[in-house]
């Protein structure tokens, strides 16, 4: 009957004996309410890919952690939102969202990388690395209905730039 | 080709078989390094099935390479990149690569770089490229007149200066709250002002006028609409014009403290000059001089003049031994140095 988690057992009272520890609670007749804890685990996990075996495959974006934003790596959302002064940025957040749920839907299995978004004026373009899984007319018609449905749901243009690749670029084994 | 393909399709080898069929003589040994048919939407990338197992061989048809290897070294550079577009490796006949590297290798290549994706390119902006712009919009454009040839006709033709700013921001809304400020400028002595009108406008104006320019600056933006803050500086230029030229029945009560510069007539040193010469002259018994004399001779109207500079420009060199000057010629005292 040991509570999981707890490292110490109680001895199973009786409801009565239970209900008055619980009242004034004498240490003796040992009715604990402990507070369990690990050791604080003090590492960041955000969007890093552990070490492993070395036998998983990364792409250059998995490859480096947040940290190398900037440095090693560059935005995959281009738009005014967030400079200074400017208004829109959780607009442009929130569609950037969906965009990528969306397309991550739309082509099942075949985006090689993530995708890139930018913002021109009212022009957003959308920029993919297809794996060469589909056939061109599959491929083409996907396209083409993404961009007619995204582009009456924002009531903006939109346009997709697809680039093919015959199998993901990877940039290390971890 | 045909007996061997069929236990040798592995999905890992094939594109190499069929870059072999394509008869491309490329080494497709390394893993990642091997991407012999990229193409771009627009490349010619024939597949027969969707499924990734068993495909019949005879269906197999060979990728065309990727455009740059039929490009001409002087094609026409903007009907490849006429428009702002991504990076296209297949597009690009130029060995770039992009990426930190892993150690003891060399950056990624520019297939299916990422990187080289993300960053904006200016690739559709050469120098021909923008002289063809220009030559296209030339025909909207119209001559500057002839006319207003240097700045100083402009501002003699256009005294008021008109600012207002546009805002251009990425996303599906065109509204920036800050397009609605409007500035408005103008040199006060291209208004008609006397000196009572000029000097009552800039009461009225206070912060808004620049001494040294000679400017009056009227910024607006109470009114949601940009059109409507014009309408409001252009109608508080023409109050402020008319207002001072009206003179008040309680502007009569300007005191000294109001003065905007230092007028010596009627002020204490003017009293006090006259006082000690008149006082002079008597102890000396002199002539009878009398006060218009006195403030007629050069002596006092050097004097005068020196007051005056000090306290309307402050204390400089000039004005300070000018006013030594004058006052040892007042009061007679050559002696001292």
């Amino acid at each position: 009957m040991g509570r999981f988690g707890d490292s110490r057992v109680s001895p199973s009272l009786s409801p009565q004996v239970v209900s008055w520890s619980r009242s004034c609670a004498p240490p003796a007749l040992g009715a604990h309410r402990d507070l369990h804890t690990t050791p604080v685990c003090f590492k960041t996990r955000a969007a890093r890919v552990r070490v492993g075996k070395g036998d998983k495959p990364v792409t250059y974006e998995q490859a480096h952690a947040p940290h190398y934003i900037a440095h090693r790596k560059g935005w995959l959302s281009l738009h005014t939102g967030n400079l200074d002064g400017e208004a829109g940025a959780a607009e442009r957040t929130v569609e950037d969202v969906f965009l990528r749920k969306f397309l991550y839907g739309t082509f099942p299995g075949c985006l090689a990388n993530e995708v890139v978004l930018k913002r021109r004026a009212n022009l957003l373009v959308i920029c993919l690395v297809v794996l060469q899984n589909l056939a061109p007319s599959k491929l083409y018609f996907l396209i083409g209905y993404s961009e007619t449905l995204l582009s009456h749901f924002y009531k903006c243009p939109v346009r997709l730039e697809v680039q093919t690749v015959p199998t993901k670029v990877i940039y290390k084994y971890l | 080709m045909v007996a061997v393909s069929g236990p040798l399709l592995a999905v890992a080898g094939y594109w190499a078989l069929l870059s072999r069929c394509g008869g491309r003589a490329r080494a497709a040994a390394a893993a990642y390094s091997s991407v012999p048919a990229v193409s771009s939407r627009g490349g010619k990338q024939k597949e027969a099935s969707t499924r990734r197992t068993s495909r019949p061989s005879q269906l197999i048809r060979s990728h065309a390479p990727p455009r740059t290897e039929r490009m001409a070294v002087d094609q026409d550079w903007s009907s490849v990149y006429p428009t702002a577009a991504a990076f296209k490796p297949a597009s690009v006949p130029l060995p770039i690569r992009m990426g930190y590297p892993v150690k003891r290798g060399v950056p990624l290549p520019k297939e299916g770089n990422l990187e080289l994706i993300k960053i904006p390119n200016f690739l559709h902006l050469t120098p021909p490229a923008i002289k063809k712009h220009c030559a296209a919009l030339k025909d909207f454009c119209t001559e500057w007149p002839s006319a207003l040839d240097s700045d100083e006709k402009c501002e003699q033709h256009f005294p008021i200066e008109v600012e207002t700013v546009d805002y251009v921001s990425a996303g599906t809304s065109i509204r920036n709250p800050k397009a609605r400020v409007v500035t408005l400028r103008v040199k006060l002595s291209n208004l008609n002002l006397d000196d009572h009108a000029k000097k009552k406008l800039i009461k009225l104006v206070g912060e808004r006028y620049c001494k040294d320019t000679d400017m009056l600056t009227i910024t607006t933006d109470r009114c949601p609409l940009r059109r409507q803050n014009y309408d409001y500086g252009i109608h508080l230029l023409t109050v402020l014009y008319h207002e001072s030229w009206k003179t008040e029945m309680w502007e009569s009560e300007k005191t000294e403290k109001d003065m905007e510069e230092y007028i010596w007539e009627n002020s204490c040193s003017q009293k006090n000059a006259l006082d000690t010469l008149l006082r002079i002259k008597a102890s000396e018994n002199a002539s009878n001089v009398t006060k218009e004399e006195l403030l007629a001779s050069e002596v006092v109207k050097n004097y005068r003049n020196s007051v005056v500079a000090l306290k309307n420009e402050g204390e400089t060199e000039n004005n300070m031994s000018q006013y030594k000057e004058s006052v040892k010629k007042l009061l007679n005292i050559q002696a001292l140095p």
